[in-house]
């Protein structure tokens, strides 16, 4: 089974609350992700009954959103955050020094499979630019330096 | 055929105006396809629109069909704004042609306009209303997105990604039509793309038909690309062979040849589609194992090459041997469902004044579905029942018993599932005349074999699975030796010296004779049919005989 029998079966029971059977898509969407790194086609298509779409609609969803990902990643997810404010305290060059760091350019996954790199706005932490999502986690008022501990210390 | 917009007949009937001009339609649905609906759009209301289709559901996407209307701020959607009594809409004023400027220059901002290489040209929405509604100018100096240019979607269908406009017709088509639902939208934004699903190919049985609603030339026809360009083409009117159910079709033609057929609406067979078995069935008009010219066979035996007017003569001349030393009796015809109604009412009428009753009809069967495409694989089936004849299965008892020894036969489908297997059992018959439009292995017991039109060279009528007459015309001029089924018939029946017929094959005067003739014809003749067709007038009244 692509998707385990008990995220399917949260999956359902979160679907439930929503009124219309595509409603929690996008919840499980992120779900499917936290759990296999991606959302791979063959994801997609056992999804696809739960939310009475197609395979291809479901995978056109996660094409639209910049958090998704068809493609398999790597353990950790590590997202710059590039919007405005980001980029007015210095995102982007953080970003740079990061994929120097790493030896991998943003949408790559680093060759030990640890990490995937990219970024996304807005996060929502202008105040603390520049920052970066690690997974679930927020690490903010970064700079190289404070970056490259924390993902050094990634398994 | 059932359709969204068939919901309107309950519906009240309301007034609305148009650009001054008061218009009496049908509450509920959208302005656009209320407007559809009584005949007027992109005639007398010109209210651009690409995402729109009659027959799909509305999305609302590419913003083109923006409307003024009374008493509301903004401009309106004239795709997804319901109708109401009293609306008072402007498509002319300023603020609706700035709009449409607008759409249109956000639409050419990353079209490649490659249209002296494109397929679409010509008949392209974007080419249109560019030069219509648009700006003269590009005011934009940035580089256009650079994308694929021939994505292999299915055996049928090719994608260019950069001429798409991102209307989502396809997608809403594959979805709502076929069911299929194949093709999505994928990424967002300018980077918006047209996809399938990893492995899977756009292949269902009605797929081409994204070709013609893609109003610009981001689909092609596989089959069709570079083949013509739009302005070489001049279309016909035509009903399409492959089944009973008869679609309405453009027959396209150029340099002498058919290029393309295309659906032709008619809401009440085919909406706006055919199936893709169909659309490719034109190649059969040309293919090297065309009839075309009279054959008989000689004293060795062997076929050899005549004139059409000699191949008459020697089969009237084996008939009336026949009927001479034998009667009437021994004498059998076999009538084809790819024949028109006049053609089969001329052989029906060869037969009733030989003064035989033997015939039959032999229908070739294959896979039906919910949509369009039906069991019966053949124009005029319905026809030839309604005509008087019966399926062939008793005849051909009758042959096993060796009591024909001539037989006029209409076309090869008799040598499908469920008749006969290859044509042994007609070699025992003495003189077996063929009239078809293709070789076949009964070309190896035929005495006389005649070349006939195909359905692209000739006029006459067809008579659908739902009873529905309908009309086609020549697309083709056809070579003087090359006649219909019923010009031949016809000819045959005045070297025989047979009663009713008169000097001269004359369609209009058979189609006359016809409705006088046979019941469920009545006041149908091919000159007064409208080209969306007509019923028959009775139900069931199959077996009613020539009178
Ligand atoms: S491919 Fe054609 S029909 Fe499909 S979205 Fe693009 S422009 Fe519209
Ligand atoms: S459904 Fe039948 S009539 Fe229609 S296009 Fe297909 S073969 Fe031709
Ligand atoms: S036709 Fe109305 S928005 Fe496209």
């Amino acid at each position: 089974m692509v998707i385990s029998k008990a995220i399917r079966d949260q999956i359902e029971a979160e679907n439930a609350n929503y009124p219309r059977a595509r409603g929690g898509l996008l919840a499980a969407l992120h779900r499917v992700q936290r759990e296999y790194g991606a959302i791979t086609p063959e994801h997609a298509t056992a999804l696809a009954p739960i939310f009475d779409m197609t395979a291809v609609e479901v995978l056109a969803v996660v094409s639209f959103y910049d958090m998704l990902s068809s493609q398999p990643a790597g353990r950790h997810q590590v997202r710059v955050c590039t919007n405005l404010s980001c980029s007015l305290a210095g995102a982007r060059e953080f970003l740079r020094e990061i994929e120097n760091h790493l030896g991998i350019t943003r949408g790559e996954t680093s060759a030990d499979g640890r990490i995937t790199l990219g970024h996304e706005a807005c996060l929502g932490a202008c105040a603390n630019a520049p920052m970066m999502r690690v997974d679930d986690r927020y690490y903010e008022d970064l700079d190289t330096e404070s970056a490259r501990q924390v993902l050094d210390a990634l398994d | 055929m059932a359709t969204a917009a068939g919901v309107a007949c309950e519906a009240e009937i309301v007034r609305i105006t148009v650009d001054g001009l008061e218009y009496r339609l049908h509450a509920g649905p959208s302005l656009l396809a209320a407007l559809d609906q009584i005949g007027v759009l992109m005639g007398e209301v010109d209210i651009p629109h690409y995402c729109w289709h009659a027959k799909l559901s509305s999305d609302g996407s590419c913003r083109l069909c923006q409307v003024e209307i009374d008493g509301q701020t903004g401009l309106q959607t004239a795709c997804n704004t319901p109708v109401r009594d009293g609306m008072i809409v402007h498509t002319r004023s300023e603020a609706v042609v700035r709009a449409r400027q607008t759409v249109l220059e956000f639409l050419m901002l990353n079209h490649p306009l490659d249209c002296p290489v494109c397929d679409q040209a010509g008949e392209c929405k974007l080419q249109d209303y560019a030069w219509r509604y648009g700006a003269p100018n590009s005011r934009s100096r940035e580089p256009r997105r650079k994308l694929e240019k021939r994505i292999d979607l299915g055996p049928g269908v090719v994608l260019d990604r950069e001429r798409c406009i991102l209307c989502r017709r396809c997608v809403r088509f594959c979805r709502e039509i076929p069911r299929t639902g194949e093709l999505a939208v994928f990424g967002r934004g300018d980077r918006s793309v047209i996809g399938l699903f990893p492995g899977v190919q756009l292949d269902n049985a009605y797929s081409m038909n994204v070709v013609d609603l893609c109003p610009v030339g981001a689909l092609t026809s596989r089959d069709f690309r570079c083949k013509a360009r739009a302005w070489q083409l001049e279309s016909v009117e035509g009903v399409c062979g492959g089944c009973a159910r008869g679609c309405n079709i453009w027959l396209d033609v150029a340099k002498g040849e058919v290029q393309r057929y295309r659906p032709r609406r008619n809401d009440a067979v085919n909406d706006t589609w055919m199936c893709d078995a169909g659309r490719l069935s034109y190649a059969e008009i040309a293919r090297s194992d065309r009839l075309d010219k009279a054959w008989i066979r000689n004293q060795e035996s062997v076929l050899e090459p005549v004139s059409v007017a000699s191949a008459i003569s020697e089969a009237a001349r084996m008939l009336a041997g026949l009927v001479a030393e034998k009667g009437a009796g021994v004498i059998a015809g076999i009538a084809s469902p790819h024949a028109t109604n006049e053609d089969l009412f001329a052989f029906k009428r060869l037969l009733d004044e030989i003064g035989t009753e033997n015939s039959g009809l032999a229908v070739p069967h294959g896979e039906a579905d919910e949509l369009l495409i039906c069991a019966e694989k053949a124009a005029n089936a319905t026809g030839a029942r309604a005509i008087g004849f019966e399926d062939a299965r008793s005849l051909l008892e009758r042959i096993r018993g060796g009591g024909v020894d001539g037989i006029v036969i209409l076309g090869h489908d008799i040598l499908t599932a469920g008749y006969l297997d290859d044509e042994t059992l007609l070699g025992k018959i003495d003189s077996v005349i063929l009239i078809d439009t293709h070789q076949s292995s009964l070309m190896r017991v035929a005495q006389v074999v005649l070349p006939a039109r195909h359905l692209a060279e000739k006029a006459g009528t067809l008579t659908n699975c739902d009873r529905r007459v309908q009309r086609v015309r020549p697309a083709l001029a056809a070579d003087s030796e090359l006649l219909t089924e019923g010009e031949i018939v016809h000819r045959l029946a005045l070297a025989l010296g047979l009663n009713g017929f008169e000097a001269g094959y004359d369609l209009p005067r058979v189609s006359r004779s016809l409705a006088a003739a046979v019941p469920p014809f009545a006041g149908i003749t091919i000159e007064s049919l409208p080209s969306d067709g007509a019923q028959l007038v009775s139900d069931g009244g199959e077996k009613g005989a020539v009178r």
